[in-house]
């Protein structure tokens, strides 16, 4: 007999009556939406730039690649100085990335990203920073709404994102910075 | 109302001024209090050390006690050994007279609460109180909404108390964490219990109050005896003797 | 494991509890994720709301775990991605090896899974020639310190900052006597950025795994399992058979209490969800038994794989607080460590490190009932004749005794009169582990039925 086998057959003799799937339903929270946002962004260690869209966004990344940093952009109307390499690895020097993300969600600030049009699907982890930009009218309240909109087709990977990287592993003291991005900044358009 | 007491082993035994300040009480408030005879044990200890062979016998002995017994409610002056009961009533027995003894079954603060208010206390009691949230009243028996628990608060220990005169009642720090007495948790696991007594004693002691108010007799007789090693300056009292001691 | 004394949660409790300051530091630091909890609970209105649908849709797939884990499969392999099947922790390990060994596999990178720790994979792993590399800040700090886990989500809770200093000093070289958090976080992502950038092979624990979608969610907030699993071409994925969820919808329920619970965030700094290998690379789901179809044997016992593994339980445990995690003899520790462990303690003691107030089961986000597990476990325990503490000795006297009034008044009569007469210098020697710590009761004159019937007889 396969393990599977064995697996689903040990399963006959559970105890447990069957149960119902409960139905989800649960009131949203609609009134400022972008305000929300903000506020759990920021509890989560992110910026949020609401004014200015993407000609801000491009002035900061000119900014960035007059100091000599390294800056990709998966966004269109933002140009960086590097292009997508051939492998994933190719990104480890990479110090700024933009990446456009489909939503984000007002109840914990987190943002959607999928990563099919990112090339490789390490960009948003590996850079030192990483730009997010979402449409304002793209933010949702909660996750039962965010995971209803969300696109993530058959081979797709794609991640929620709330802030940049960080752990508490040492004595509770918060970290930000472990082992993916250092910070992250969100624009608005 | 015509009242059965239920007091428990450890009441009866150790600390009979609980036992007589609830029948004092009751009677102040106009009941008619019995005591029935033939109590023994809820099982408790045997329970909770997963032994219900060895339960059966003392718990059904003490549900007989009550069978057949002409009253409006048994009331106990100790939430934990009244969740034991009603469980071990209904683990052991599940005939229809049982199910009559258990319908019946009232922790003291529950039913000064929920069934029989009091009207009018006769005097102040103008002193600080700290509470003693033990866990089976809280958790089990729905005394207050643990500090777990989300959403709208209630508190019938503290709605009763607060109704005396005067009275000043505090929370110590950590409010509704457990005292660490456990029944045979306090032999078995001694250290951690004890430093469970130890820190529930301090934070009681921290808040000035003059006594550490509770509705669960084996915590209080843990933590008294936390509090007379440690030297602290606070005093162990039931909620029986506080309301006996105001009406 | 073994089954000496040594080994006993009371034995290991009383020698943590030697060092009252170190106690006291290790319950602040938990009771602090505990208060943070609470604030993040407090701050959505429908907290009670979604605990009640989390734990019905835990309960829904546990008893509909044959068609979704089949339906799950059916989708992943539409997915491109592989799945394995393993009853045991030995043929998890053997399946692992397999798909390593293949690839020629000389590097791994692992981000956290308490199901490779049940499984005991690191060494299995290590003794065929394969480096694992713990990527969790706190795992990789155990696995330099050779220790096992404390925690299920912070692992190295119990270490002090100039602990894992010296130990940081000692194995990845930082300055001698620097004990700053932020110092000691960086050098370890030096560290083991090195380490993603060249390892073969990446292996996560799963979150969800969610039937109609046929995708894995790992959540991280270091994004140690992203950089790992998006690196290099062979990413695998260790789940029980309890992380099956049915669909996104059922996702977004726990994605929503899982961090609020677990360190009071409002979700984790990353949700991802992996629907398929990356381009050109290989993907592997386990899907693990390994005791949990006994489990939901037992409708009691069933109830603990409705856990999410936020480790809210432990925050709250009193007990474990002031015990810590090593005290456990399992690899989970705290109140879900007995629930799901206690039939494998050979020390049958684990099920009695618990006072069974009821904090656990208030703190779950899935309406685990802790307590209620572990008492079932004493019983399941007592019936096997496997009673610790010499309850076995004792417990049947104390039935018989305590059922019989005349005993017990009669002894309790003369326990009252020795507390009254004998000097407390003289009782306290024999009253053990009660007159140890704390002070006896101060006797009564009389017992109150003997007060009664004077009185109002």
């Amino acid at each position: 007999m396969s393990s599977k086998q064995h697996i689903l057959n040990a399963l006959k003799s559970a105890a447990m009556a069957p149960h119902a799937m409960p139905t989800i339903d649960v009131a949203p929270r609609i009134d400022d939406l972008v305000g929300q946002f903000e506020a759990n962004l920021i509890t989560v260690a992110g910026t949020l730039h609401r004014e200015g869209g993407l000609v801000n966004l491009q002035a900061t990344v000119d900014e960035h690649i007059a100091q000599g940093m390294q800056v990709i952009s998966m966004v269109e109307g933002i140009s960086g100085n590097r292009e997508v390499s051939a492998t994933a690895h190719e990104l480890s020097d990479i110090d700024y990335a933009v990446i456009p993300g489909d939503c984000g969600v007002a109840e914990n600030g987190a943002i959607w990203v999928n990563t099919k049009n990112l090339g490789h699907r390490v960009t948003p982890f590996i850079c030192e920073n990483l730009l997010l930009v979402i449409e304002a009218k793209s933010i949702v309240a909660n996750m039962h709404q965010a995971t209803s909109l969300m696109t993530l087709a058959p081979g797709e990977f794609g991640t929620f994102i709330a802030g940049p990287s960080k752990t508490a592993d040492i004595e509770q003291a918060l970290v930000v910075g472990a082992h993916g991005a250092c910070s992250l900044n969100v624009y608005l358009t | 109302m015509k009242i059965a007491l239920f007091i428990p082993c450890l009441v009866n035994q150790m600390v009979p001024e609980v036992g007589i300040a609830t029948l004092e009480l009751l009677e102040k408030l106009g009941h008619q209090v019995i005591l029935p005879s033939g109590q023994t044990c809820c099982g408790q200890p045997m329970t909770n050390s997963g032994c219900f062979n060895e339960a059966k016998k003392t718990t059904l002995k003490l549900l007989n006690a009550f069978k057949g017994v002409e009253c409006d409610a048994i009331v106990c002056p100790a939430a934990s050994c009244l969740v034991a009961a009603k469980e071990n009533f209904h683990e052991f027995d599940d005939s229809p007279e049982a199910q009559a003894v258990i319908a019946k079954l009232y922790e003291l603060t529950e039913f000064l609460h929920d069934v029989a208010p009091i009207p009018a206390f006769s005097k102040p009691f103008p002193h600080k109180i700290s509470l003693q949230m033990s866990c089976h009243g809280i958790r089990m028996l729905d005394l207050a909404t643990p500090s777990e628990q989300m959403g709208p608060r209630k508190n019938k220990f503290e709605a009763v108390l607060a109704a005396i005169p005067e009275i000043e009642i505090v929370y110590p720090d950590k409010l509704d964490e457990c005292c660490g007495f456990g029944g045979t948790f306090a032999v078995d696991e001694g250290a951690v219990s004890a430093k469970m007594g130890k820190d529930k004693a301090q934070a009681h002691a921290a808040t000035g109050a003059k006594y550490a108010v509770g509705f669960d007799p084996s915590c209080l007789l843990h933590i008294d005896g936390m509090v007379r090693r440690q030297k602290l300056p606070i005093e162990t009292r039931h909620i029986a003797q506080i309301l006996n001691a105001v009406l | 494991m073994s089954t000496s004394k040594s080994n006993v949660h009371a034995h290991k409790a009383e020698i943590f509890c030697k060092d009252e300051s170190r106690v006291d530091w290790h319950s602040k630091a938990l009771w602090t994720l505990r208060e943070k909890r609470d604030r993040a609970a407090g701050s959505i209105p429908e907290w009670e709301q979604l605990r009640q649908i989390g734990s019905e849709m835990k309960l829904h797939t546990l008893t509909h775990l044959t068609e979704y884990l089949e339906e799950f499969e059916q989708n992943c392999i539409k997915n491109n991605i592989k799945v394995h099947w393993a009853k045991d922790g030995a043929e998890h390990n053997r399946i692992v090896h397999e798909i390593l060994a293949k690839h020629h596999v000389k590097k791994v990178v692992k981000s956290k899974s308490m199901l490779t720790e049940e499984c005991h994979m690191n060494p299995y792993l290590e003794e065929r020639g394969i480096e694992v590399i713990d990527t969790d800040l706190g795992e990789r700090i155990i696995q330099l310190a050779e220790m096992p886990p404390s925690h299920i989500v912070v692992p190295a809770i119990h270490m002090k900052k100039e602990e894992v200093g010296d130990l940081f000093h000692e194995k990845l070289g930082t300055n001698a006597g620097a004990s700053d958090p932020l110092y000691l976080t960086r050098a370890a992502r030096q560290h083991l950025r090195e380490k993603f950038l060249s390892a073969d092979a990446a292996m996560t624990g799963v979150n969800m795994a969610i039937a109609d979608k046929g995708a894995v969610v790992v959540c991280t907030n270091e994004g140690n399992a992203d950089m790992g699993a998006n690196l290099p071409k062979l990413q695998l994925h260790s789940m029980g058979i309890d992380k099956i969820v049915p669909n996104l919808e059922s996702a977004a329920v726990i994605l929503r209490t899982l961090a609020r619970n677990a360190t009071g965030q409002p979700v984790t700094t990353y949700s991802s969800f992996y629907r398929g290998p990356q381009d050109g690379g290989e993907m592997h789901v386990i899907i693990v038994d390994n005791g949990r179809t006994d489990m939901l044997k037992d409708k009691i016992l069933a109830e603990a794989l409705k856990c999410i593994r936020c480790g809210g339980c432990l925050n709250t445990c009193p007990v474990y607080r002031r015990s810590g995690g090593h005290s456990y003899n399992y690899t989970i520790p705290g109140p879900i460590g007995i629930a799901v462990g206690a039939q494998h303690d050979d020390t049958n003691s684990i099920a009695w490190a618990c006072t069974l107030c009821g904090s656990c089961s208030y703190v779950c986000p899935t309406k685990v009932p802790l307590d209620k597990i572990i008492h079932h476990h004493r019983r399941l325990k007592a019936e096997a004749g496997k009673l610790p503490y010499g309850k076995s000795n004792y417990m049947p006297l104390v039935g018989k005794f305590m059922a019989s009034e005349t005993a017990l008044n009669c002894s309790m009569g003369i326990a009252r009169m020795a507390l009254k007469i004998l000097p407390g210098s003289l009782l306290k020697p024999f009253s053990g582990a009660w007159g140890k710590y704390r002070e006896l009761p101060v006797a009564p004159n009389s017992s109150f039925e003997a007060w009664f019937k004077k009185n109002r007889g």
